[in-house]
């Protein structure tokens, strides 16, 4: 287990992998998958993790060679699109309550972000 | 009941004024939770200064004028009848503040919640639009769309969940909750409430920060995140978040800030001098219903 695996949360690795999943376009192996979560993860870890979703019925897998390859099911997100365009669309207000990563930005603020942002990319990570 | 009554209703502007300086310094868990214990204080204590200012239009009410004793006896008044029904009216006001308040955020995470039920600790909408929230409730949940988990890289986007996670963790739509209600009932506190809100981001930043062991990799995802849902929205319209992304950001290029307890040295001092003047009040309103009864 390494030193990043035992910081996770316990529940954290499923939505990593959903994530994961959903960002990309096309259907990945384990391997795949262990390799988006920065390598840290042992292969079985993933697989147990993968088979796990894929019985809750949030992942479709097909067999590919020896493995499998897995995509997330898309229903409940199509459901869950049309709820939430219903929830927060009527009403812009309603942003105000929420905790949401990031919220909308005026013109100056925006620039000035810009700048923040590629000052960092030149820094060398820590 | 000259002075001490009135103090409490005052006594939020320097909470307001101090907010920020509050905010600039120190963890921003500690200044957090100091901020809505202040403001809850000083919430309470104008509600009683209004109810106590209100409470002397009763003098005036025909039945206990009628139960009057002596008409002809001169009673004490040191609250002029105008400004006992001007608390009424603020009283009223802000009750009817807090109600809608309440209600429109129950409401909202209501709807959130109907979105969808989670399963692996949070719920996909697919949508394009970039956005994150945390849906509170128990355990809670994080809502993402398919745009914000595209949008990012994976690193960024283990941020995304680390920062959710920590706002569900630590509860931060109470606090949220706590310091809205203070401003509803005192508008004064209006400050106090768009601090605390940009303070349970900060936490959550740093707390992310912590998860994933590097502050530039959360400064990054915050900026992407954020010049990604760029234009005049909604939040940018009621000029609260303006700036937010742009403080956090900068915020994470420093160290990580230590825990400053003598920083809620103000607030403290501030909310024992509610108390105090609120506490001379009502025994100054118990010594005059004497006199009239």
């Amino acid at each position: 287990m390494g030193e990043n695996e035992r910081r996770r949360a316990p529940g954290t690795l499923e939505s990593e992998v959903m994530g994961v999943l959903w960002a990309r376009a096309q259907p990945l192996t384990a391997a795949d998958v262990q390799q988006a979560l920065g390598g840290d993860l042992a292969y079985n870890t993933v697989q147990t993790i993968l088979i796990r979703l894929h019985e809750k019925n949030l992942l479709s897998r097909d067999r590919v060679g020896r493995g499998h390859v897995y995509w997330p099911v898309q229903d409940a997100a199509t459901a869950a699109a049309a709820q939430m365009q219903a929830a927060l669309g009527d009403r812009p207000d309603r942003q105000a309550v929420l905790q949401q990563f990031a919220a909308t930005l005026d013109d100056a603020d925006a620039a000035t972000l810009r700048r923040l942002l590629s000052a960092a990319q030149r820094r060398p990570k820590p | 009941m000259i002075i001490a009554v009135y103090l409490p209703l005052l006594l939020a502007l320097p909470l307001a004024v101090a907010a920020r300086r509050i905010a600039a310094h120190g963890a921003p868990s500690v200044a957090a939770r100091g901020l809505v214990a202040a403001a809850l204080v000083a919430a309470a204590s104008s509600t009683w200064s209004l109810t106590l200012l209100a409470l002397t239009l009763l003098d005036d009410l025909p039945p206990l004028s009628a139960l009057d004793n002596h008409p002809t006896l001169e009673l004490p008044e040191p609250v002029p009848g105008v400004v006992a029904l001007a608390a009424a009216i603020l009283w009223i006001w802000g009750a009817s503040r807090l109600g809608k308040d309440l209600r429109h955020r129950f409401d909202t995470h209501r709807r959130l919640r109907a979105v969808g039920s989670p399963n692996a600790g949070f719920v996909v909408a697919d949508l394009p639009s970039p956005l994150a929230v945390a849906v509170p409730g128990r355990p809670g949940h994080l809502l993402v769309t398919t745009g914000m988990l595209r949008l990012l890289d994976d690193d960024e986007r283990r941020v995304v969940f680390a920062h959710e996670r920590a706002h569900l963790a630590h509860r931060h739509d109470r606090l949220v909750a706590w310091a809205s209600a203070a401003a509803a009932v005192n508008p004064l506190l209006a400050r106090v409430r768009d601090t605390v809100t940009y303070l349970v981001e900060r936490w959550a930043d740093e707390d992310a920060a912590a998860a994933v062991t590097d502050r530039n990799l959360v400064a990054r995802a915050v900026a992407r995140a954020a010049l990604a849902t760029t234009g005049p929205g909604p939040a940018a319209v009621l000029g609260i978040h303006s700036g937010v992304a742009v403080l956090r950001v900068q915020a994470l290029a420093e160290p990580a800030p230590t825990p400053q307890r003598r920083r809620l040295l103000g607030p403290i001092l501030l909310s024992a001098s509610f108390l105090a003047a609120t506490t001379v009040a009502t025994v100054e309103f118990v010594v005059l219903a004497q006199a009239w009864l």
